[in-house]
């Protein structure tokens, strides 16, 4: 299993009366390879989901494995490094540094990763070329559409290679039509072997995974497998 | 990510953000700038009041002495002086003669203490500054008043003592009498007498110390109708031979004067003072000043570095979100703060950089305004001080800086993401 989380809970303000659980007792096995949506209303905790499967936050109970290896036994810099390495995040809102231009701004990862000078120019010239950006290297996000930021935000996710990448409402910004080819770049990560975990609270982009997760109020409530037609 | 690496983001970052960059080194700017000119002037102010003293002459006493008995006293003080030799390098009498001395050297004529023929209404002409003083002393008289010869010889012991017809020039008298020329071995006359010139002082920038003809005291029977020498100058070995040959000659001085029942001094009276008592109050009264000042720079540092705290307060939450994408895509905490801390380093060192310029180029164009004041000392910022107020600025500016790094890298980045 490639991601395995048990009894998984995420409480803000416990023990008192404004006592939310994002994450009600969830448990959850991903395989490699897995095209996965998961989906529900707002605030039904998928988000949460999203940032404590990336290490982006740490769960108040529970455990979580990744690749074998226990995330809550990792200290601050180990957790870095699986994020740069292990996960690609693509935001709703794109979350790019403003000041950088699209180049830089996919370079920062492979930066940190301490991928050479020689190289990283490279490697994030050819990211921005799969997702149809190298055009627009030198722009920065001020002077590109949302499609073309958010196009940047997963050029910078999959710079590093990595075999998750975890899309948090991608489309969510987007008209229907860039929506569309956001998530045909997603699919052809999919079918090039790397693992998505999508999520979303709409159902027709639900309807593109393999299987669909779907949680209210922090619990889930279905995970079924669905025939695609796009395969 | 490498130190290298840590730079170049540093510096891309401050040429990015121009008005946040401007603004923090402003603050810096201005402290700096402000800490060196204050500082500055004051240290040129108090250089400016030590400077009397140190021309006048460190270590030097000044002895009145009046007695009943007129000479024979008096050369006991004197023998008890030369005793003190270990601690007394120099003891001369400082008697002006008050009385008008006719000065004559060549068609030149010049009158001491012609109070009544001075023109005090030439525009231009300060009569105090060109009036010349002629002195009885001993063959001590340069020692003791901490004058430098510029050439010829002092006078000597046996010609003082067999009132032979010598003098000594200060530069001020010099220069009215001779002009450029070398008066060493010429012949002037005092009221008609000759005197040879032995030799000549340097100048001392003291009008009243320059613009003097010193001849042996053993003229004053003859040049001054014999009048009392009360004014005596003492010169001692150093500091602490100050004190102690004043403790002596205080004691002594008390033995040959004793008291009687009503508290008045029998047989004479004295009086025992050194400029370096002066020079100590002016030292005290520098360091009040100092505090003063000092107080007052500290204050306009302390308004630089509310101003670097608040623009980098200010921006804590636009950098949070800043460093929960940086952490997002993997950066370690340590990267992120080797970043800020680069960053911050760099703006403070650039602002104290220029501060110090602003500050060197202040305190010449304050030296300039004040110039009466601060006459013939050049106003130069001392470099401890330069690089005090740059060495504060940056740790201060750097400790504000680092901050929202260490803040925000502390954070669960989704957290630090939610910033806004």
């Amino acid at each position: 299993m490639l991601i395995e989380i048990q009894n998984l809970y995420k409480i803000y303000n416990e023990g008192k009366e404004s006592e939310v659980r994002a994450l009600d007792g969830v448990s959850l096995q991903i395989d490699k390879g897995e095209f996965v949506a998961i989906v529900g209303q707002s605030g039904s905790g998928k988000s949460t989901m999203m940032n404590v499967l990336g290490c982006l936050d740490i769960p108040t109970y529970g455990e979580y494995h990744l690749d074998g290896t226990d995330i809550g036994s990792l200290s601050d810099k180990q957790l870095a490094r699986i994020r740069n390495r292990e996960i690609g995040f693509i935001f709703q809102g794109y979350n790019l540094i403003q000041e950088l231009d699209a180049l830089e701004n996919v370079t920062l990862p492979l930066i940190y990763r301490g991928v050479s000078v020689f190289d990283r120019e490279d490697m994030a010239m050819e990211a921005l070329a799969k997702v149809g950006m190298d055009d627009r290297a030198h722009h920065r996000p001020s002077e590109m559409s949302g499609g073309q930021q958010q196009r940047v935000a997963i050029a910078r996710a999959i710079a590093t290679a990595p075999p998750i990448i975890m899309a948090d409402e991608p489309t969510g910004a987007l008209d229907s039509k860039t929506g569309k080819h956001v998530l045909e770049i997603l699919r052809d990560l999919y079918r090039g072997g790397t693992t998505i975990l999508l999520i979303t609270h709409d159902d027709g982009i639900a309807a593109t995974a393999r299987r669909v997760v779907r949680l209210s109020d922090g619990k889930i409530i279905s995970d079924k497998q669905q025939e695609v037609d796009w395969e | 990510m490498n130190l290298w690496q840590a730079f170049k983001m540093a510096f891309k970052s401050i040429a990015l953000k121009k008005t946040r960059s401007f603004l923090t080194m402003l603050g810096i700017i201005i402290g700096v700038a402000s800490v060196v000119i204050m500082v500055s002037v004051m240290q040129g102010q108090a250089k400016k009041n030590l400077e009397y003293f140190e021309k006048m002459g460190e270590n030097k006493i000044n002895l009145y002495l009046y007695a009943w008995d007129g000479g024979e006293s008096i050369q006991r003080v004197m023998d008890y002086c030369l005793s003190l030799n270990q601690y007394i390098s120099g003891i001369t009498p400082n008697a002006e003669i008050n009385d008008t001395v006719t000065i004559q050297y060549g068609a030149k004529t010049i009158k001491t203490n012609d109070w009544d023929n001075i023109n005090w209404d030439v525009p231009g002409v300060d009569p105090w500054s060109t009036m010349l003083h002629v002195y009885l002393g001993s063959e001590q008289y340069g020692v003791c008043n901490n004058y430098k010869l510029a050439n010829g010889r002092e006078m000597s012991y046996l010609e003082v003592e067999k009132t032979l017809p010598v003098c000594m020039l200060g530069a001020g008298a010099k220069e009215q009498l001779f002009g450029f020329t070398d008066p060493v071995g010429e012949t002037i006359t005092l009221n008609g007498d000759p005197f040879q010139v032995v030799g000549w002082y340097k100048k001392m920038d003291l009008v009243q110390m320059d613009n003097t003809i010193v001849i042996p005291h053993t003229f004053n029977r003859t040049m001054n109708n014999n009048y009392d020498m009360n004014q005596y100058v003492i010169k001692a070995r150093d500091a602490q031979s100050t004190v102690k040959a004043m403790t002596l000659l205080t004691a002594y001085l008390n033995g040959m004067f004793p008291k009687d029942a009503d508290g008045n001094r029998m047989n004479g009276n004295y009086d025992l003072g050194s400029d370096n008592s002066a020079a100590e109050n002016q030292q005290k009264a520098n360091l009040m000043q100092s505090l003063v000042m000092g107080a007052i720079a500290g204050i306009s540092l302390l308004v630089g570095g509310i101003g670097i705290m608040n623009i980098m307060l200010v921006t804590v939450t636009e950098r949070t979100r800043e460093i929960g994408i940086r952490k997002a895509i993997g950066a370690e905490r340590s990267s992120i703060i080797t970043q800020f801390l680069i960053e911050a380093a760099v703006i403070c060192s650039i602002g104290g950089l220029i501060g110090i310029g602003i500050g060197y180029v202040g305190t010449m164009i304050a030296g300039k305004l004040m110039s009466d004041v601060f006459e013939g000392i050049i106003l130069m910022p001392e470099p401890f001080i330069a690089f005090g107020a740059f060495a504060f600025s940056v740790v201060l500016g750097v400790i504000f800086g680092m901050y929202p790094a260490i803040k925000a890298s502390g954070l669960q980045p989704v957290v630090a993401l939610r910033a806004d």
